[in-house]
């Protein structure tokens, strides 16, 4: 088990270094001046070569990038060539928002999902069973930005119940933070929800059929305690992996919902550096991401191994 | 004006407790507002950093100048009481309003005149440094008299003290001018987090009329569809400058919403590269002019907003010409002989335009437009605003190409050999020269023939003139229609 672990965080630095060379190679190739952006269109071209010096874009690539992945590595981000102040506490704060949106999302989307997904399994012969179904379907085909925009208008700008965008930091103002969450939570979980529900429902349809199952009918207990007293638990496993997966989609999808939204996450964070040309701030925004996609997938591992005694002894 | 008036509701509400208007539910005026914004300030420090954004929060609100634009273009007196020039137009003597501080409570006198001033040629990179060339020497004559005395006459540099150039500083406000700007306005920066918001406080030791509004959030948009969402679900007040014209009409026929409709400096040009092979000859720019029916591109683009000027100059300069918006009218058949007589057939040309939605749209009916009489346009979108900065606006790697240029009087920069549209006349340049040492009366004049001239050597096609489209509550009062300047000025709005 601690063999496992370790071997897996050997992967797992490896991929942070090597993700930190795609990405700088990537962005040293983009085209665009961050210098001229920065002075705009009045400055003379021999302004923007000093500038370019100044922001030490001048310097080889290769010293760029020890230079700053040596200092990410003492945890220092740098400090934007932008906002001129220190990337670090840029991304906390934007990951802290983008994983308050994702967190809730999931949340919602599990809460939606396993009634429901059990509901269609159970039904799974009735015409209302079927008519569920469907209903996930299309909720799986519906985008999250349509969605998005379609909850804006009919909740926003039509009934003016909830705001159309924004968002309120929850220790200053919690009502305010509650409003605003609301409807990007539910645009960016309700396609995970409508997916999560089919993965539910085919679980729950493989588990009925198990032995154990059977076993424990035999028993005498009734189809509904059998399902819930041994059933869900191995229904979960798949489920599970599911939504390991999901929340790196998520993490993509809130790069669309904070724009829908206005939500000053780390997509939204991202998009603008990239405008921008900040490329300190992209290479760290990027490199955030990766490491968290892949912690996200080592926990997802661990709890495997927590909800299925099986796969402890297999590892 | 409204500001005065608004002081009075407010004393008048004090006293009576009455609760006629737009008011909280306390009974007391609703004095905060909420303008949604879509570009936003990277930081706010404009002495080292481009764009409109700064400014247009800042200016004005935050820090002042000796002199502002009033909504009409005008120049008037702002932290200068008033001002006379010498007969040579070399001397410029100020006197300044006493007892003015800055928001960390230091007093503005002539010695942050000429702190300020002198701190623009070392320190700014950004904003038009060389604005402020023509001063030769500035003297702080007394506490309340600055006098500023220029190597030569020039008419733009007055002006130019109306823009960023002109700001006031005290040495004790710069240490994070990112962040934490220290100016004279009536305004204060509460917070700040770029991408998002700008949060204004009303400055309580402001030294001129205290502003109605007493807080402001200037909130930042990245879709103009989020944008007037916002704003039909009561989260926003304001917006300034729509860019999407065709977001406009539902506001038009709701009672609960007004739309203001003034003049901007936005001159969208389709720009072609006059040193290239495709666009030297003048009579194939020209045959370019006549080919575009710029009325049927502004339908297309803008959905009607807007107005034709054929030359660089809005409507709020003095030397405005409406009568250039006829100089070249629709004549396909005319740039077809043009281009004959200029020996050029099938010519194909690189048509690279900034991702911004009213140059793609513009885009496609200029490109359908040029194919009638010939000329083959290949459009490529460039990610606006890095790469088109470098490819175009940088490298000159372009034949044609479509953009807004929203500098106040940037007619001047356009003719600059140098710049990207790659004009080149010594005697349009002689003339803005000799222009700017002028008379007042032929200012204006010699301002007028060298614009006219560019409009005749088709430097470039102006197609129209950007709309200044506010869109706010009912019962916002003083809300600026026209936008001569970059600053967005909230000191006079009310309700």
């Amino acid at each position: 088990m601690v063999l496992v672990v370790l071997r897996r965080l050997g992967v797992f630095a490896t991929t942070v270094v090597v993700a930190s060379v795609v990405t700088f190679l990537m962005l040293s190739i983009l085209p665009g001046n961050a210098a001229r952006i920065a002075l705009g269109v009045q400055a003379s071209e021999a302004d923007v070569a000093a500038q370019a010096t100044a922001m030490g874009l001048d310097r080889p690539a290769i010293v760029r990038y020890l230079d700053w992945f040596g200092n990410v590595l003492i945890g220092d981000f740098g400090t934007s060539t932008v906002s001129r102040q220190a990337i670090g506490p840029e991304i906390t704060d934007a990951l802290g928002i983008t994983v308050i949106l994702v967190l809730t999302s999931v949340v919602l989307a599990l809460l939606f999902a396993i009634p429901f997904g059990i509901l269609t399994a159970v039904r799974q012969r009735k015409p209302d069973g079927a008519i569920l179904s469907g209903i996930s379907q299309i909720g799986v085909a519906v985008p999250g930005f349509l969605a998005g925009m379609l909850l804006v208008t009919i909740f926003a700008v039509t009934l003016r119940w909830l705001p159309a965008g924004g968002w309120v930091d929850p220790g200053e103002d919690f009502g305010g933070f509650i409003e605003h969450l609301i409807l990007p939570a539910i645009a960016l979980g309700s396609v995970q929800g409508a997916v999560l529900s089919r993965y539910v429902r085919s679980s729950v349809l493989e588990v009925m059929r198990e032995d154990f199952i059977r076993t424990a009918r035999a028993k005498g207990l009734g189809a509904g305690r059998a399902l819930f007293r041994h059933g869900l638990r191995n229904a979960a496993v798949p489920v599970m992996t599911v939504l390991g997966l999901q929340i790196a989609t998520l993490l993509v999808g809130a790069v669309v919902i904070e724009r829908v939204f206005s939500i000053p996450g780390l997509g939204s964070l991202l998009l603008d550096k990239v405008a921008l040309r900040d490329l300190p701030a992209v290479q760290g925004i990027v490199l955030v991401l990766v490491v968290f996609v892949l912690a996200l997938n080592f926990l997802v591992d661990l709890a495997f191994t927590l909800i299925d005694p099986r796969l402890r002894s297999a590892t | 004006m409204f500001a005065s008036i608004a002081t009075v509701m407010v004393a008048s509400m004090a006293l009576v407790g009455c609760s006629s208007g737009s008011t909280t539910a306390g009974g007391k005026p609703d004095t905060s507002l909420t303008v949604g914004l879509l570009a936003t300030p990277g930081n706010l420090d404009y002495t080292t950093t481009a764009g409109a954004a700064i400014p247009q929060a800042l200016l004005y609100n935050v820090y002042e100048g000796l002199v502002k634009l009033d909504n009409d273009g005008t120049i008037i007196p702002l932290l200068a009481e008033s001002w006379t020039v010498s007969d040579d137009g070399l001397v410029y003597d100020f006197l300044l309003h006493d007892g003015v501080t800055f928001s960390d409570g230091s007093p503005f006198t002539a010695e942050s005149v000429k702190f300020s001033l002198e701190r623009v040629k070392d320190n700014w990179t950004a904003n038009g440094p060389a604005y402020l060339d023509p001063i030769a020497s500035i003297e702080a004559v007394s506490d309340t008299e600055a006098r500023i005395t220029l190597s030569k006459p020039s008419n733009s540099w007055l002006f130019n003290m109306s823009g960023p150039v002109g700001t006031m500083f005290t040495e004790s406000g710069l240490a994070d001018l990112a962040t934490a700007p220290v100016g004279t306005g009536p305004y204060t920066v509460s917070s700040f987090k770029s991408g998002d918001s700008l949060v204004l406080a009303a400055n309580a030791d402001y030294w001129g009329e205290a502003p109605y509004m007493t807080g402001v959030t200037l909130r930042y948009f990245t879709d103009a569809t989020a944008q007037t969402n916002a704003l039909l679900s009561g989260d926003i007040n304001l917006i300034s400058g729509i860019s999407q014209f065709q977001l406009v009409d539902q506001f038009k026929s709701n009672p609960d919403f007004q739309v203001l409709e003034g003049a901007s400096t936005g001159e969208v040009t389709l720009s072609m590269n006059n040193a290239s092979d495709a666009f030297s000859d003048v009579r194939v720019r020209q045959a370019v002019m006549y080919a575009i029916d710029r009325q049927a591109v502004m339908d297309t683009a803008n959905s009607g907003f807007g107005l034709l000027i054929g030359s660089m100059v809005p409507p709020t300069d003095p030397w405005y010409d409406e009568s250039l918006a006829d100089l070249y009218p629709y004549d396909p058949d005319q740039a077809t002989d043009l281009l004959a007589e200029a020996g050029v057939s099938d010519l194909t040309v690189a048509f690279k335009i900034p991702n911004l939605p009213y140059a793609v749209a513009g885009a496609q009916v200029v490109k359908d437009q040029l194919a009638k009489v010939g000329i083959t346009a290949n459009v490529t979108a460039l990610e606006f605003p890095a790469v088109w900065l470098d490819e175009v606006f940088s490298k000159h790697d372009y034949d044609m190409s479509l953009i807004m240029h929203s500098e106040p009087r940037d007619v001047t920069a356009f003719a600059a050999p140098t710049y990207y549209a790659g004009y080149d006349s010594p005697a349009v340049m002689a003339k803005f020269a000799e222009a700017d040492g002028a008379d007042a009366t032929s200012y204006i004049e010699l301002m007028k023939e060298a614009t006219t001239t560019m409009a005749e050597e088709a430097a470039a096609d102006w197609l129209y003139l950007q709309p200044a489209i506010a869109l706010a509550d009912a019962d916002l009062l003083g809300v600026p229609k026209n936008t001569p300047s970059l600053a967005l000025d909230l000191s006079t709005i009310a309700r």
